[in-house]
């Protein structure tokens, strides 16, 4: 009898932790945890070939990276009320151009790390809750040390989604917002579109 | 002690001036920084001293080998250890206080001077407390962004923290005693000299001065809170009007 219960108890919280595992797995924290520890894995594997070719970094940073966020919901959060009366399609715009830059940045910041790169995924904290949460990580750094870097979590119907990067503190979508705000009510969104892009292309070489 | 700390003088200079600013050109951030006429006539003034101080800083990066300069680093941020020793008591961090004193003897000894960070390497974690940083634990939370001219940006709070810490910092105050202030000037250099990265981007930003204040800023609340501060409120940013159209929520592209 007593068996029986020890048994079955046993086999049910196998049960429970595979389903555990699953709702698991999509959660902020794993999801970092997979799509970091695969890129920096593959640079690693071919830290070569991307030397050579940036771009062909620029293509897995776009397709494994990219959907892990919600360029639009940053981009809007960026834009703020200088978005007021704009088009959809040029605040699509400007978030793709957000999009370009954001990986160009990244893949530059994988080449520095090259293959001494490390990166410790913090546990979820009480902090989260249904709608937004905090995944916080520590990177490695070449020289010694570590540099924090956390990333800003939403709930969409598309599950969860990063919209902010915050290294030490400073936030990517605070500080882009205060330059450009300003810049979009000054000159309008297309010229801030065309001096992104162009910038983007100086940090290229 | 006649001459003892040009830092303080300066920085009384700074909040004096800063008292009596007068018309403001701009108000980009009336809550953070209402005297942003004053502060944007010493970052002009800052960036114009950083035309002879930039040059010094490169031409030392290139001469001092990476470890040299990581050893002078490690110099002057020991030499700090008293005031984060004295800050840490005062908010209460008492067991981070120990490994504060146990880092200070280990590297001051051991270490050559705190030229080598063998605390580090044993083990014992660096903190970095100032009389700001207690200021606002003890509940002054939001002070007034100032500029001070030669040091950078700060606040009211902050810098008037600095030129108490240093005033009372007994390392430091020895030093100036000795006579030796000139150290002080390559502080400076070692200091503008790993800020050398960031000037591309400082350069290239629409508005470079409100964008160092942004990172002086939130860089400045990730220390107080040490490395964790409260989640910031990201729906102040939406635009309510834009709202009401339809929530947009695709996952990038």
């Amino acid at each position: 009898m007593k068996l029986r219960i020890l048994l079955v108890l046993a086999i049910t919280s196998i049960f429970s932790s595979t389903l555990f595992a699953q709702s698991q797995a999509d959660d902020p924290v794993s999801l970092v945890e997979s799509i970091t520890g695969k890129i920096f894995a593959d640079v690693t594997e071919n830290l070569d070939e991307y030397t050579a070719n940036p771009e062909l970094l620029d293509e897995l940073v776009r397709n494994d990276l990219m959907p892990l966020l919600d360029i639009n919901y940053a981009a809007r959060l960026i834009l703020g009320r200088a978005g007021r009366g704009l088009e959809k399609e040029k605040i699509k715009e400007f978030a793709d151009c957000m999009s370009n830059l954001l990986v160009t940045r990244y893949s530059k910041g994988l080449l520095y790390f090259s293959s001494n790169i490390k990166l410790n995924v913090l546990p979820q904290r009480g902090d989260l809750n249904e709608k937004l949460t905090r995944v916080r990580t520590r990177v490695t750094l070449p020289e010694g040390g570590e540099a924090p870097v956390d990333y800003a979590f939403h709930k969409t119907s598309d599950g969860w989604k990063a919209f902010d990067v915050v290294i030490e503190g400073i936030s990517y979508v605070t500080t882009y917002r205060n330059q450009i705000m300003p810049e979009v009510q000054a000159n309008g969104i297309d010229s801030v579109i065309e001096r992104l892009n162009t910038g983007q292309m100086q940090l290229a070489d | 002690m006649k001459k003892t700390h040009s830092i303080i003088g300066v920085i009384l200079l700074s909040l004096l001036l800063a008292g009596c600013a007068g018309t403001q050109s701009r108000n980009t951030d009336p809550e953070n920084d209402p005297w942003e006429g004053y502060n944007r006539k010493v970052f002009a003034f800052n960036t114009a001293m950083d035309k002879v101080v930039r040059p010094i800083a490169v031409g030392y990066d290139k001469i001092m080998p990476d470890p040299v300069q990581r050893g002078v680093g490690n110099f002057f941020r020991n030499l700090d250890a008293p005031v984060t020793y004295a800050n840490q008591v005062l908010q209460g961090k008492f067991r981070q206080s120990i490994d504060t004193i146990g880092r200070f003897l280990v590297n001051s000894t051991i270490g050559l001077l705190g030229f080598f960070d063998v605390a580090t390497k044993m083990g014992i974690p660096y903190y970095n407390e100032d009389l700001g940083q207690t200021l606002a634990t003890w509940g002054y939370e939001d002070s007034r962004y100032l500029m001070i001219p030669f040091l950078g940006p700060s606040t009211f709070r902050d810098g008037t923290g600095r030129a108490v810490d240093s005033f009372l910092n007994p390392v430091t105050r020895r030093i100036y005693n000795d006579g030796r202030w000139g150290l002080y000037i390559v502080r400076g250099i070692d200091t503008r000299a790993r800020y050398l990265d960031q000037d591309a981007e400082l350069n290239e930003a629409y508005d470079p001065y409100v964008l160092m204040r942004d990172v002086w800023i939130q860089n400045r609340q990730y220390q107080i809170y040490d490395g964790d501060p409260p989640m910031m409120d990201y729906d102040l940013y939406l635009d309510d009007d834009l709202d009401a159209e339809e929530p947009v929520t695709t996952g990038g592209q």
